[in-house]
């Protein structure tokens, strides 16, 4: 395993930063919640009459008049948004950084086969993904907690595992993207998460699109729908959870078949 | 080797094609190299020396023919023909944000290995600098590294290409002196490179390669030797320098009806012996 503790070292401080920028960013809005609350209330009055927009943000479920509202719409909307482009852009870069980098010739001679390098890169980026998540998720927690609110323990909880099983998802699918590219494409990554965010607040308002909800991770682990249906939609985690297992299976194909440039 | 006794290559090459597409790469390539040996490999830019080095390393995938290394199979034994070479491409990358000792560590760590005496010895004689970071280093320290790298795990094989560009003269020298060691405690050395005096100095055979084929496979003596020679004149009032290969006889002849000032006839030098493999 030490390919895997070196992606992790390598991997440390850009870690560290999302977690920061993310889960800092969420949490302070968590704690500014009091200063807001008025103001909220009239948003949410405001969004009540928005129609359509207000279900692309879940606000036909929930209310931001209350933490656990503002947290399943808002926060839950910057986390997964910011949690996404964290696990493209480290899924991009994964494979690729080695070509892109010139150091493919120095890591695949030594005594380790494609196989390995690809499972211990990906471990890698699914142990960056789970530790953001829990870091975010237990900052979220002490703010709950230092704002005096109940706590939705298990829809908190199965709201954050849908979380990592989506950047889960997403960083795979870039993982794959990875693994055919010789260049770090960490804009397709990007691009592909805002396109998959933008697909999910358009089939929740447009009927005739309804169906774009199984190609897009952001459905299944929506806040407002985890937090009121108390469950996450079986159907579109195993979708999720399959396209996530082709994406490996091909991008370990590619790699261990793949000439490397030097 | 006694008679009779059939020999031990270090690398068995046979009928090796890699094209990229419709590009050549290497043609039906068939080389050997005997364990113990220091083989060079030589051939002018773009004949195919890295891509020969690179399908043997499992880096590309060749379309056909087969290759050994000590004995095993590159495409079925990848892993153990790597735990025992020691390579150093041509172009030497790190990771920019690592420090050289921890370049050196992680090289180790790779191979299971505890090296630090071995890395400690090399660093030394070739002055590596271990405390800066990788993106600091000119392209002569990152060569250095990049030949700890090759040798702190003792392999049975080395491949190098173009080990000594960047190297000053010292370095190089040194660099040479490790390889020597290492080659009487039995090591094999493949060495592509350029500087054909390196060659003739330290390798015993040697293959010369031009458009992806092998042009020919022999000792250096016998492929450094020839019958060309390099004429100095002053003819007719004109100064003239070119390298004659033929009957000197032939070459005076020519010379009636003409004003000989002065002539020197000397050897040739070694990159111009080396020239007509070169040449299409």
């Amino acid at each position: 395993m030490t390919l895997y503790r070196h992606e992790m070292k390598m991997n440390l401080k850009s870690l560290i930063i999302w977690t920061l920028c993310v889960g800092g960013m969420c949490f302070g809005c968590i704690l500014l919640y009091t200063s807001l609350e008025d103001s909220l209330q009239e948003i949410a009055d405001a969004y009540a009459n928005m129609g359509a927009m207000s279900t692309a943000l879940g606000m036909d479920k929930m209310s931001l008049a209350t933490l656990t509202g503002f947290y399943a719409t808002e926060i839950a909307m910057m986390h997964g948004l910011g949690g996404a482009m964290f696990a493209a852009i480290l899924g991009t870069g994964m494979l690729s950084k080695e070509e892109a980098g010139h150091t493919s010739e120095f890591l695949n001679v030594f005594p380790i086969t494609r196989g390995q390098i690809v499972l211990e890169k990906y471990l890698a980026l699914l142990t960056n993904t789970f530790l953001f998540n829990l870091v975010c998720a237990l900052l979220y927690v002490l703010g709950f907690v230092l704002m005096g609110e109940e706590l939705m323990g298990t829809e908190m909880l199965l709201y954050h595992l849908a979380q990592f099983l989506m950047q889960a998802e997403l960083g795979t699918v870039c993982f794959l993207i990875s693994a055919f590219s010789r260049k770090n494409l960490m804009g397709a990554g990007l691009g592909l998460v805002i396109l998959l965010f933008a697909a999910d607040m358009m089939c929740r308002i447009i009927p005739a699109i309804e169906n774009v909800k199984y190609m897009t991770p952001f459905y299944y682990s929506n806040g407002a729908d985890i937090f009121t249906s108390g469950e996450i939609n079986g159907v579109m985690l195993a979708i999720g959870i399959g396209i996530l297992c082709v994406s490996f299976a091909v991008a370990l194909f590619q790699y261990t078949k793949k000439d490397l440039a030097a | 080797m006694k008679q009779g006794q059939t020999k031990e290559y270090a690398i068995d090459i046979q009928n090796l094609t890699k094209t990229y597409g419709k590009a050549r790469g290497v043609t039906e390539l068939t080389l050997q190299v005997e364990k113990g040996d220091i083989f060079g490999f030589l051939g002018p830019n773009g004949a195919g020396k890295s891509t020969t080095i690179r399908s043997l390393l499992g880096l590309i995938k060749f379309q056909s023919g087969s290759a050994r290394i000590l004995g095993m199979d590159v495409r079925g034994d990848h892993k153990k023909i790597l735990e025992n070479i020691g390579y150093m491409p041509s172009e030497t990358m790190f990771y920019p944000s690592m420090k050289v000792s921890e370049v050196l560590k992680f090289a180790a760590d790779m191979h299971k290995k505890d090296c630090e005496e071995e890395s400690r010895m090399l660093c030394e004689r070739l002055e590596v600098p271990v405390d800066k970071k990788v993106e600091e280093l000119s392209l002569g320290n990152r060569k250095k590294v990049s030949i700890v790298c090759a040798m702190q795990h003792k392999p049975q094989l080395f491949i190098f290409d173009e080990p000594t560009s960047g190297l000053d003269p010292l370095m190089q020298a040194e660099f040479f002196k490790l390889i020597l060691t290492y080659n009487k405690q039995g090591a094999t050395c493949f060495l592509s490179s350029h500087v054909l005096s390196e060659i003739k100095k330290y390798c015993h055979q040697a293959a010369i390669i031009r458009d992806g084929r092998l042009i020919c496979t022999d000792t250096v003596e016998n492929l450094t030797k020839t019958n060309a020679k390099r004429i100095h004149m002053v003819k007719d009032g004109v100064e003239e320098s070119f390298v004659y290969r033929g009957d000197l006889d032939e070459l005076f002849a020519g010379f009636a009806g003409h004003h000989i000032e002065d002539i020197v006839i000397e050897e040739p030098e070694l990159e111009e012996i080396f020239m007509h493999y070169y040449e299409k």
